[in-house]
């Protein structure tokens, strides 16, 4: 029997949907400062930092960042890194445009790590729609979750 | 302007990583998450003794590097693994090298490098140009 066995299953929440209530809208005024917080001026012609494939769809997607952790049953306060990101645009992100968010939890898988114990390995996957309904970009997240209290 | 394989991407350097950035993205991410504002809680949580910058600034610096080397060009796709913090007053430097070129489409290898530290996020891009 596997190490794995002994554990608890992590949380049964493939499938759990991510989709924004609301739209999200890239403002000018905001680009511009958060390109400048990057150390570069924002474009002239009226597209976004493509940053925003995260800032958008994070901010939009109907769950707080603690919301996200606790569908997961994990606490935010117990450090949910950053293990990787991808973002496959169809087309540029413009200031002034407006999106609305959809997606889901694709799995959620635990592990033993040498280095962090115990850890539940989230991805999850978002899509930034313009108004008229097609994908600008989507982006699959990879979360780690350290399980401390099954370390 | 043209671009071959094995070609090096000018480099994207960031002198010193801002803790003032640092708040300003709490507010564009909407998450407050105290070590990327706090130094204490940094030290409280046994992760060091400088303020820790969001994930995704980190993206964003290679996104300036490889829109600053190809004027004019989109991204299509990027994919970064993270694979080790930078914290306030880092020196960061964005870099990256060309592995495929199929017409107007550049493949490129990226990394992010800490001065003293080495590559904390590391990962592939496809720009349109």
């Amino acid at each position: 029997m596997s190490e794995l066995a002994e554990l608890p299953p992590a949380p049964d929440v493939a499938g759990f949907k991510l989709d924004g209530a609301g739209t999200f809208t890239i403002s000018a005024v905001e680009n511009a400062a958060l390109c400048r917080s990057t150390g570069v001026e924002p474009a002239r012609d009226g597209t976004a930092h493509p940053i925003y494939y995260y800032i958008a769809t994070q901010v939009a997607m109907g769950q707080t960042v603690a919301g996200l952790c606790a569908v997961c049953d994990f606490d935010v306060e117990d450090g949910p890194m950053m293990g990787s990101s991808t973002a496959r645009f169809a087309v540029a992100l413009r200031t002034g445009g407006e999106y609305r968010v959809s997606g889901e939890i694709l799995s959620v898988v635990r592990k033993r790590s040498r280095k962090l114990g115990v850890m539940d390995v989230l991805t999850y996957r978002l899509r930034l729609h313009e108004t008229g309904g097609q994908v600008a970009v989507e982006t699959d997240n990879v979360w780690v979750l350290p399980r401390k209290e099954l370390a | 302007m043209s671009y071959a394989v094995g070609d090096s991407l000018p480099p994207f350097v960031i002198n010193s990583v801002s803790p003032a950035a640092m708040k300003e993205w709490a507010v564009f991410l909407a998450d407050p998450n105290p070590i990327h504002l706090d130094v204490e809680v940094v030290k409280a949580k046994g992760l060091g003794d400088r303020v820790i910058n969001q994930g995704p600034i980190n993206v964003a610096y290679l996104m300036n590097m490889l829109l600053a080397a190809f004027p004019g060009g989109r991204i299509e796709s990027m994919d970064t693994r993270f694979l080790d913090n930078v914290y306030g007053g880092d020196t960061v430097t964005a870099s990256g090298r060309v592995t495929a070129v199929d017409g107007r489409r550049v493949s490129c290898d990226i990394s992010l490098d800490v001065e003293g530290r080495g590559t904390v996020n590391a990962g592939t891009a496809t720009v349109q140009i």
